[in-house]
């Protein structure tokens, strides 16, 4: 039978020579890729030509496959994923988790790392660690971001040219054939401890110097006086019900605040039935973080430290206090020295000073309130911190003596962070073998030969003992994304040991452990933590304290204007300076962001700038405008010029500045233009480095500078009335006197519609009704929160708020779906500070949802306020009539997910193009919608972790509990100010917490009945000052009313 | 007992010696002539204002809302200060059109046709601002209540940005409708004078083929009442809707009752002065000042006194309510964030204060109602004040509320936002000159019905008709029908 013959067309049918053509050319119309049609030869058809389809599908496949490259592909697998749980788990889109550590230039946190599809994207505390129990700080959070960060160096280099890890090795072992120094910052591991060991030793004449930029040298010194021990004793902030503190910030930067912001919340957590609180006494020469929550607060310049120390020395010991004037100081030092000595055996006492004699006097006095055994204890050490200055200045000199051969930096940034950093340049020039192991082009590693990059801790093997004893593990979650070599791995080479660090630590720790099946457990865990031990003490040299005692007093101070060098909780000693999350992370003390400036206290404000704080139009004038007054400092012939702002809570003849800031442009587009370095106005003391000086000049320069402040207005009273439904504030006294004012304060405030018990029904003329199944509902006990930040930044990374840059910031375009507000009550010089976090409340009466003209904002019938990204037009009519103020416009397109092509450039800065960088993006949480341009979003109480919750329980068939869900903030607060669950259950905590606390308990703006499900509760400080203010209050009534109004009609 | 044909207290609705050919020749002289060297300039000012206000969106549409300077705090500023401005504005067309045709006001016939061109075009105007404040602007539709595939998903008719849609645009349409009935008869007029066949032909179809038949006349009449009917609760509704942006909501100095009426007595006001502005300028330039008479300037300078002395009594009542709720919020924003003059922007509040209050009392002076200067100086300042007006309800309730935290920096608009503006600007007096040049700016055929009764050249046939005694007038009229 003959074939049928089917055809298309005449031409298919007659075989027609120009259907043959058209049959070989698969595309009619020209592809793109082809530039020019002219390159074709003649009669070449397209899959003939240079870049036919092929090509062109490689190059899609090739974008497209570059990150996965980076994850997975070429490196052995054993360094790809390190499975903690069985491989056949891991399920594309579930999240997987390692314990591993944070750790950096000595600080030391215990982690989670959340791994998604290969990629770490998120940190949390690991809660089973005992020593921050889950708790995480602000570059805790913001670490992971530095993983991806476009600044990393991307391979090893000689004299920045790129070079193999083999010719380096090769170099270097011609080089170092003399002695080497290594100058590290505070190194916490013991395997990288030995393995430098094994370097020095391999080395002769070699030494290790640890260097910390913001060192606590003085106490390592002073414990050695006091007790002959070079060490830092662990301190118990919970057992104290009696702390004072000589500005040592340890909730925010000092030593470990992680972990002392953890102890210190144990003292601060309130029972309702049972009050009673620790009492924290400060003094304070530049407001900050810690000092805004102390229950006391006193100031004083830097340079009375020392004598404050003496005269509380003094007045623990029943003698008088000598040598202060000042009368408000001097009963504050009476104060802190009563409290003390009533809670004898549970006081603690601190001091931030690197003045070896001040802390030999504090520890005299901790030895007198029996602190040694009880808050201090001697059997553990703190080794976060183990540099002592004079160690390295001792090295620059030799340096610049030319007696060095070789230095390796691991670290250390000295060149950026000493003082006196020309001294280390001019050395360095003289020193023949340079070796940097930092992961960024910094101040120190362009000045040296070699650079071998380290890795970043998610990229790396190792251990940290933050406490001697506890050991937390560090593995790695993702392989190295550039050609990075550990700082161990090269030294055991150039040691001439064979082994690689990986199979060094395994078998460092297998030995310890007791075999590999222990040491993969206790990886798993991430944490190794050692039998409980009993808190001892130590016995005082007593003879040290009388030197100490007469240095100290002999020092008359003068009456020049003092300047007092700080830490940033998020820049820190300028770590976080490259990182986009923390230079937009407000400054808790003053909601700045992108920049450091000097701090001046409100009455230095009105001879210096002319701007008096309580004249209503110059507070005004003041604070509606970014640019700032810029002043000239100048100390000991050093001068820097930066913008002022004005910081209640500052001693009057005191300026700070923070240091961390004017970094080089190679670490990241973030240091750009913001800030300037404060290093070089620090002295060097018999070689400590002091971060004070009293010799200060300032002069208005008539130039403005803009500061990109969140908060602008930090008093809730007003000429019209105290806005006291905003915030509540009690002290603990008061409190027990009349434990339910607030609740009674509420109940006036709700009286003209219903009263507390009917107004949700009569608060309204619309029908009420049930809301049965899940409730989601947060308290905030704004009695633990000290307004670090962490949870700021944590909401930054799980719900992918986009980084805006300094430019959008000043014009309030700032994203952040959670804000750590601050206010000031009191006395503007030496304000009462509370912080409150703020994020969406989440009202179940909402403003925003009846005002939204396309239903893009709702309610779910778990009590959520939901934003539908898709359906919202962004008329912004739901943020204007938002009362908190917490919904965010994307007002440009911040996260490159617009359809507009070319639409970020000239309108947003570098920062944000490069958090648009495909690398970058990387650190993306899938789980959560990138907004784009146009769109209003807001806290949507982690809704992506909520339904995972629910899924979780689904799945096993039971119902859900509150261990099921931790929203982002609640997980990264360190001291757990945060509560969250289903409030319809009786037995969750939030229920259990809301029913505990109902005198302390309220809703912010609650007379709107808005209804919202988040509750605070309310501030109560234990400070025994305003109780002194009542009495007095009370027996001239009359008078002092009338003085109210007047400072009122100030404001 | 003789009758007064003529009005012995009303002076006259048209000045001069008019015959009906001559008020044809005059008003639509404008339309047939070349237009004047001035006409030119204008249009070109206009074209470019109009340009810039389009390049202004570009950069809006594309960037972002974040090309202008609101804030977290400040989500509405000069977009929505001018989106209430101009409907504002539109406001007197339809209260002229309508409410003084129900009232039978006769003087209404002279400035009726601009003031309701003027109406629908600054309703044009109103309308760019909520549609282009959206930050996706190509998702507008979404306001639409139609049926469609995505659930379906309805609009929220809970929120008064909906009922705005549905106000302004009924406002527009009924609007448009009147003002093009009544052209009708003008447009036949320009269409039977024409003097090409392009003229003839297009005016042909836009007078929808009227040969003034009596027929035809009484449809036009049936059909202005329904229409002045259907526009007078317009009047009231579209401004009362407009402040319920801002009466619905819970931020003090917005969450407030008198907004309604306040509002309306604020729109004629603001209204009637920019139809003072246009037409002084218009009666001018087109040699129209028999018919816009200073009569009508004296009339309307009436109605502006008394709107802007309802507006005034409407803001002390507000800040005496501040006061009297001891509200916390509320009094400071009405006596902190407005009224205290050193505060941020005390100097609009006060600005405000002046120019709406303050300055149309001197209205209560004939001589000064009948300047022609003043009046137009005032009329400026007039729109001046009702611009502050909504910029310090918008702006200075927004930008200090309930959370001091959250109080924002100082907001002045960046360029675009001001082209944005501008533009409209543009886009208000592109039309007008379009409009001057290619329709009789004043109503021919109703300017005609009043002329009999009020035209100098008709008056010699009252005097014959006056001088009949009455008795022999009823005598002979009695029996009629």
């Amino acid at each position: 039978m003959e074939q049928k013959k089917h055809w298309q067309s005449f031409g298919e049918l007659n075989n027609s020579e120009a259907f043959n053509k058209e049959v070989q050319n698969e595309f009619k119309e020209e592809l793109p890729f082809v530039e020019d049609e002219s390159t074709l030869e003649k009669g070449e058809s397209f899959l003939q030509t240079k870049a036919p389809r092929r090509d062109f599908l490689k190059y899609v496949g090739f974008s497209t496959a570059a990150a996965a490259v980076a994850a997975s592909c070429e490196m052995p697998i054993k360094k790809a994923i390190p499975f903690a749980n069985k491989p056949e788990d891991i399920v594309p889109g579930i999240a997987e988790y390692y314990a591993t550590t944070y750790v950096q230039d000595g600080d030391v946190v215990s982690v989670l790392a959340k791994v998604r599809d290969g990629r770490p994207i998120k940190l949390e505390g690991n809660e089973l660690s005992p020593i921050t129990a889950g708790g995480t700080s602000a570059r805790v959070q913001a670490s992971v971001l530095d993983l991806y960060d476009t600044a990393r160096l991307r391979f090893p280099s000689t004299s920045g040219k790129e070079a193999s890890f083999e010719a380096i090795d090769k170099a270097i072992a011609a080089e170092l054939n003399g002695a080497a120094v290594i100058v590290t910052s505070s190194i916490t591991s013991p395997s990288t401890k030995q393995v430098i060991a094994q370097f020095l030793a391999k080395h002769a004449g070699s030494k290790h110097i640890t260097y910390d930029a913001v060192s606590h040298s003085a106490m390592l010194l002073a414990n050695q006086a006091s007790y002959g021990k070079t060490i830092i004793p662990t301190y118990h902030f919970e057992k104290a019900k009696a702390i004072v503190s000589l500005s040592a910030d340890f909730l925010g930067t000092w030593l470990s605040p992680v972990e002392f912001a953890r102890q210190y919340a144990v003292g601060k957590k309130l029972d309702e039935k049972n009050p009673a609180m620790s009492r924290h006494i400060h003094f304070e020469t530049v407001a900050s973080m810690t000092g805004s929550n102390a229950d006391e607060k006193y100031l004083c310049r830097p340079s009375e430290l020392p004598m404050i120390a003496a005269a509380l020395l003094s007045a623990v010991n029943g003698g008088e206090i000598t040598g202060i004037t000042d009368a408000k100081l001097k009963a504050g030092i009476q104060a802190a020295a009563k409290t003390l000595t009533a809670h004898k055996g549970a006081a603690l006492v601190v001091s931030g000073s690197n003045n070896v004699n001040e802390q030999i006097i504090v520890n005299a006095i901790n030895n007198a309130v029996g602190a040694n055994g009880s808050t201090i204890n001697f059997a553990e050490t703190l080794n976060y911190r183990q540099g002592i200055d004079s160690n390295f200045a001792s090295f620059v000199e030799e340096m610049n003596a030319g007696k060095v051969n070789a230095v390796l930096f691991y670290g250390a940034n000295p060149v950026y962070t000493w003082p006196a950093a020309d001294k280390v340049k001019s050395g360095l020039a003289k020193v023949k073998t340079t070796i940097s192991f930092n992961a960024k082009l910094d101040e120190t590693t362009a000045l040296c030969k070699y650079s071998i990059p380290a890795p970043h801790f998610l990229e790396s093997w190792g251990d940290a003992e933050p406490v001697s004893g506890h050991i937390s593990f560090i593995q790695p979650t993702i392989s190295p994304l550039f050609k990075t070599r550990a700082f161990e791995d090269s030294l055991l080479k150039w040691s001439g040991d064979a082994t690689d660090y990986t199979t060094y630590l395994k078998n460092y720790w297998s030995a310890k452990l007791g075999g590999e099946t222990a040491w993969n457990k206790t990886l798993q865990a991430g944490v190794f933590i050692p039998a409980d031990v009993n808190n001892i003490g130590a016995s005082i040299n007593s003879s040290a304290v009388a030197t100490a005692v007469a240095a100290v007093t002999a020092n008359k101070p003068n009456n020049k204007i003092e300047l007092a060098l700080y830490q940033k909780v998020g820049i820190g000693a300028g770590q976080g300076a490259s990182n986009p999350w923390l230079q937009e992370l407000p400054d808790p003390v003053t909601r700045a962001t992108w920049d450091n400036y000097i701090i001046v206290s409100p009455s230095m404000a009105r001879t210096l700038l002319n701007i008096d704080l309580n004249n209503a139009g110059q507070a005004d004038a003041y604070e509606v405008k970014p640019p700032k007054q810029v002043v000239k400092l100048t100390v000991d012939g050093k001068s820097i010029e930066l913008p002022v702002l004005i910081i209640p809570g500052t001693h009057p003849q005191t300026v700070g500045i923070a240091v961390g800031y004017g970094r080089a442009e190679a670490v990241g587009k973030s240091v750009i233009g913001t800030g300037k370095n404060a290093y070089p106005l620090a002295s060097i003391e018999n070689g400590l480095v002091q971060f004070a000086s009293s010799n200060v000049t300032l002069t208005a320069t008539g130039e403005t500078y803009p500061v990109a402040l969140t908060q602008t207005h930090f008093r809730y009273d007003t000429a019209q009335g105290n806005r006291t439904e905003v915030m509540k504030e009690i002290t603990l006294a008061e409190y027990i006197k009349h434990p339910t004012e607030i609740l009674e304060e509420r109940e006036a405030e709700l009286k003209p519609y219903g009263g507390l018990e009917n107004y949700e029904a009569q608060g309204t003329i619309y029908p009420v009704y049930a809301r049965p199944g899940i409730k989601w509902g947060m308290s905030v006990d704004l009695n633990s929160c000290n307004g670090c930040g962490a949870c700021v930044v944590a909401c930054n990374a799980e719900n992918n708020v986009a980084v805006v840059g300094k430019p959008e910031v000043l014009r309030g375009h700032e994203m952040h779906w959670l804000r750590i507000d601050k206010y000031f009550s009191g006395d503007m010089d030496n304000p009462k500070v509370v912080f409150q976090p703020l994020m969406c409340q989440h009202c179940d009466n909402a403003p925003c949802e009846n005002v939204c003209p396309v239903a893009a904002t709702n309610h779910s019938s778990e009590g959520l306020n939901q934003m539908t990204y898709n359906r919202c037009i962004g008329t912004r009519y739901c943020a204007n009539n938002c009362p908190f103020k917490v919904r965010r416009f994307n007002w440009a397109d911040y996260s490159g997910a617009d359809s507009f092509p070319d639409n970020q450039r000239d309108v947003l800065n570098d920062v944000v193009l490069d958090m648009n960088d495909d690398l970058t993006r990387m650190v993306l949480n899938p789980d959560v919608t990138v907004r784009s341009r146009g769109v209003i979003e807001k806290c949507s109480f982690c809704v992506q972790r909520l339904q995972a919750a629910k899924l979780d329980a689904k799945k096993e068939s039971r119902p859900m509990v509150d261990s099921d869900v931790k929203v982002a903030c609640q997980q990264s607060c360190p001291t757990n100010a945060i509560n969250f669950g289903n409030a319809n259950d009786k037995h969750s905590a939030i229920t259990k917490v809301r029913v505990e606390n109902p005198n302390r308990q309220f809703y912010v703006l609650e007379q709107l009945h808005v209804l919202p499900n988040v509750t605070y509760l309310a501030k109560v400080r234990n400070s025994e000052e305003e109780e002194h203010a009542e009495a007095a209050h009370d027996t001239k009534a009359a008078h002092d009313t009338k003085a109210e109004h007047k400072t009122e009609a100030a404001h | 007992m003789h009758i007064k044909y003529e009005s012995q207290l009303r002076e006259p609705l048209v000045y001069g010696e008019k015959n009906f050919h001559q008020v044809t020749e005059d008003i639509l002289r404008p339309i047939e002539v070349k237009p004047s060297r001035l006409w030119y300039i204008g249009f070109f000012i206009a074209v470019t204002l109009l340009l810039f206000g389009v390049f202004s969106l570009y950069r809006e549409v594309t960037y972002g809302i974040g090309q202008w300077n609101l804030n977290k705090t400040i989500g509405w500023g000069w977009d929505i200060t001018n989106f209430v401005w101009w409907v504002g504005i539109g406001h007197a067309g339809t209260l002229i059109s309508a409410v003084l045709l129900l009232f039978r006001q006769g003087w209404r016939t002279g400035v009726n046709r601009a003031a309701e061109a003027m109406t629908i075009f600054a309703v044009m105007c109103a309308g760019q601002f909520p549609i282009f404040h959206m930050g996706r602007v190509w998702l507008a539709f979404f306001i639409m209540p139609y049926p469609n595939s995505r659930g379906p998903l309805w609009v929220n008719f809970n929120s008064p940005l909906l009922w705005d849609v549905f106000a302004i645009s009924t406002y527009f349409t009924v609007s448009l409708l009147f003002w093009y009935s009544g052209l009708l008869p003008d447009l036949a007029t320009v269409r039977d004078r024409a003097f090409t066949k392009l003229r003839q032909k297009l005016y042909g179809i836009a007078a929808f083929g009227w040969t003034g038949s009596t027929k035809h006349w009484q449809r036009h009449e049936s059909l202005s009442l329904v229409l002045a009917g259907l526009s007078t609760p317009l009047v009231l509704s579209v401004h009362t809707i407009v402040s319920f942006d801002f009466a619905t909501s819970v931020i003090p100095g917005w969450h407030t009752t008198i907004f309604p009426p306040y509002f309306v007595a604020g729109a004629i006001f603001s209204g009637f002065a920019m139809v003072q502005s246009l037409l002084i300028v218009v009666r001018k330039v087109f040699g129209l000042t028999d018919y816009i008479t200073i009569g009508h300037i004296d009339l309307m300078n009436k109605v502006i006194v008394l709107t802007g002395s309802i507006v005034g009594i409407a803001y002390l009542t507000e800040l005496f309510m501040g006061w009297y709720s001891q509200n916390k919020y509320e009094g400071y924003t009405f006596w902190y964030s407005r009224a205290y003059l050193f505060s941020p922007y005390g100097w609009s509040y006060w600005g405000m204060m002046t120019c709406n209050v303050l300055s149309p009392q001197i209205f209560w002076s004939r001589k000064m109602r009948r300047n022609v200067f003043v009046t137009f100086f005032m009329s400026i300042i007039v729109n001046i004040g009702m611009w502050f007006e909504r910029f310090v309800i918008i702006v200075t309730s927004l930008y200090r509320d309930y959370l001091p935290s959250s109080w924002s920096v100082y907001y002045s608009p960046s360029i675009w936002e001001v082209g944005f503006y501008l533009g409209t600007f543009g886009l208000f007096f592109t039309c007008f000159f379009l409009f001057a040049k290619y329709f009789p700016v004043i109503a021919v055929a109703e300017i005609k019905y009043v002329l009999k009764r009020s035209g100098e050249s008709f008056k010699p046939e009252f005097e014959k008709l006056e001088a009949e005694p009455l008795d022999k007038f009823v005598h002979d009229n009695a029996h009629a029908h």
